[in-house]
């Protein structure tokens, strides 16, 4: 009686099998990208007609300069960050048991998913940052409004595609990171999870307020700048997506 | 004959709990096999093991020669639907059906297709929205169409009526002839799928009780009904798996008999009844639960 080696068909490269991954994660795009825009566009809407009803009981010239002051505090957008967070923990906590059905290993499984919230990260900034040029040509969509361009997000193009990237990006490995916690640990990894968490953010927070080092942060990120503040968001990035690929290489998907 | 799968000392605890205890066994390429036990008995976490999704705590698992944990090359010529498969959330059938050839490199669309009449399932509807045949049904259908060499089926008909269960066993027979594979089918409706095993696989509390010929194992009993005194006569000192009587007469199960025995059997004015893989596998289960508390 002897063993047989892996026989069957020819197997797929690597590469293919990452891609069947995000492949997978896109079978149905209405979580992923159908909803997240036509909400984007409901806010779009309202915040138009909020824009409208500003700018033609604002006659002068002056005044208009005054609210779009306050304009470019524009938080509209947010959301969606925090949106993609949570993108990130469904499909993960969803299609994990689901891909392990169809024989996907863990480290196709998460590298895969990895790729996918990297393309939706660009597909977004990129969406974004066109609708932020578009914001800047039309002069706020002929009312001076603000959405796209929020000061925090950068003075130019440029730098808002790169606000915008690293923002999504942190948001999603963040939100991965997270998921792979519970699918390996259930409610109560992601319990302790936040326990821990909590108490290390109240620990530095103490710690910084009884050595009076507040100044320390704020001198950082005034000598990192804007820019420089979003990319060292990477650092946090990359430590959530590393940790997630371990967390996942031993899960198991058990029924919760 | 060549074996998918070779396992010896396999072992899994979950804290406390041994749930599959020491197991040794091997499966041939191209048969196939009953993985039969009562609820809790081990089942799904031996088949999760086979499949890489969970870690065994001691022993090894080959799997086409290999460790099929974290191993591509082995999993992808694996399908294992389970009972309980959860779907992504805002899946729809036609979203399996759409993503399950990019896994399976057999995949049969055809095939699917016309399970998928069979079956009457709706592919446009929310699988959320889907009566729980439904759900099996699609588990079914992806386990069947994928053709994969290492074909697991756990509790595949959770909420499927008779008809669709017919549908399914004919299927897999008539798919299974033309393109031969391994299938390892869990089930307690034993009765149901007896016709269809090659091989059966008991497993009682974490340990495998039974590893026989399907054939065999029906050959393995015999039952023998007569008057009290007549059956007491022939069953003399013979191991008895189970024993029934009504007034005078007598009902008992015993050990298989050859043709020697049986002629005698019938010349003492006793009828030997065929005993169903099912009723053998619970006289089985008792046995061996029996064992179990006195050694315990």
């Amino acid at each position: 009686m002897t063993t047989t080696t892996v026989a069957g068909h020819a197997p797929a490269t690597p590469l293919q099998r990452i891609l069947n991954v995000v492949r997978l994660h896109f079978t149905n795009p209405w979580t992923t990208i159908v909803l997240p825009w036509m909400i984007l566009g409901i806010i779009f809407v309202a915040s138009l007609a909020v824009w409208w009803i500003i700018f033609a009981n604002l006659p002068s010239d002056a005044d208009r300069a005054d609210a779009a002051d306050g304009l470019q505090y524009s938080g509209g957008i947010n959301y969606i960050f925090v949106y993609m967070m949570v993108v990130a923990i469904q499909a993960i906590s969803i299609t994990f048991p689901f891909a392990q059905g169809y024989g996907v290993t863990r480290r196709d499984y998460y590298l895969g998913s990895s790729l996918a919230f990297v393309l939706l990260a660009a597909m977004y900034s990129i969406g974004l940052t066109i609708l932020s040029l578009i914001e800047e040509l039309t002069h706020g969509w002929g009312f001076g409004g603000q959405m796209f361009t929020p000061v925090y997000f950068g003075d130019n193009w440029m730098q808002r595609l790169f606000v915008f990237f690293v923002t999504f990006l942190f948001f999603f490995f963040v939100g991965a990171a997270i998921a792979t916690v519970w699918v390996r640990w259930k409610a109560t990894g992601v319990t302790a999870f936040f326990i821990v968490l909590g108490v290390i953010l109240i620990g530095a927070a103490a710690l910084l307020t009884f050595t009076s080092s507040w100044a320390v942060i704020g001198n950082f990120f005034a000598g990192a700048g804007l820019l420089g503040s979003f990319a060292w968001s990477l650092v946090l990035t990359a430590i959530a997506a590393i940790t997630g690929f371990f967390v996942l290489r031993r899960a198991t998907p058990r029924a919760a | 004959m060549t074996n998918v799968v070779e396992v010896s000392g396999l072992t899994k605890r979950f804290g406390s709990v041994q749930a599959v205890d020491d197991v040794t066994f091997s499966v041939a390429e191209n048969k196939i096999y009953g993985l039969l036990g009562r609820n809790g008995a081990g089942k799904t976490t031996l088949m999760q093991l086979l499949t890489g999704q969970d870690f065994a705590t001691s022993g090894s698992i080959e799997v086409f020669g290999q460790s099929p944990v974290e191993n591509a090359k082995v999993l992808q010529n694996i399908s294992f639907i389970k009972e309980s498969q959860r779907y992504p959330e805002d899946f729809r059938a036609k979203h399996v059906f759409r993503s399950a050839p990019w896994f399976f490199a057999n995949w049969d669309a055809e095939f699917a297709e016309r399970l998928i009449e069979d079956f009457r399932l709706p592919l446009d509807r929310r699988i959320k929205k889907l009566s729980r045949g439904q759900v099996s049904s699609i588990g079914v259908i992806v386990g069947l169409a994928s053709r994969a060499p290492l074909t697991f089926f756990d509790e595949p008909y959770l909420g499927l009526d008779a008809v669709a269960r017919s549908i399914f066993y004919d299927r897999l027979l008539e798919d299974y002839a033309e393109h031969p594979r391994t299938v390892i089918l869990s089930t307690h409706l034993i009765d149901e799928v007896s016709n269809l095993l090659e091989h059966v696989l008991v497993i009682d509390q974490g340990r495998i009780i039974i590893d026989e010929d399907a054939e065999t194992l029906r050959g393995s009993a015999t039952t023998v009904v007569g008057t009290s005194a007549a059956v007491d006569a022939f069953v003399g000192g013979r191991q008895v798996l189970h024993r029934d009587g009504i007034g005078g007469l007598a009902s008992v199960t015993i050990a298989g008999l050859d043709q020697k025995e049986r002629s005698a059997a019938i010349a003492a004015g006793l009828e030997l009844t065929p005993v169903s893989l099912q009723q053998l596998i619970i006289r089985r289960t008792n046995t061996s639960e029996k064992e179990f508390e006195v050694s315990a």
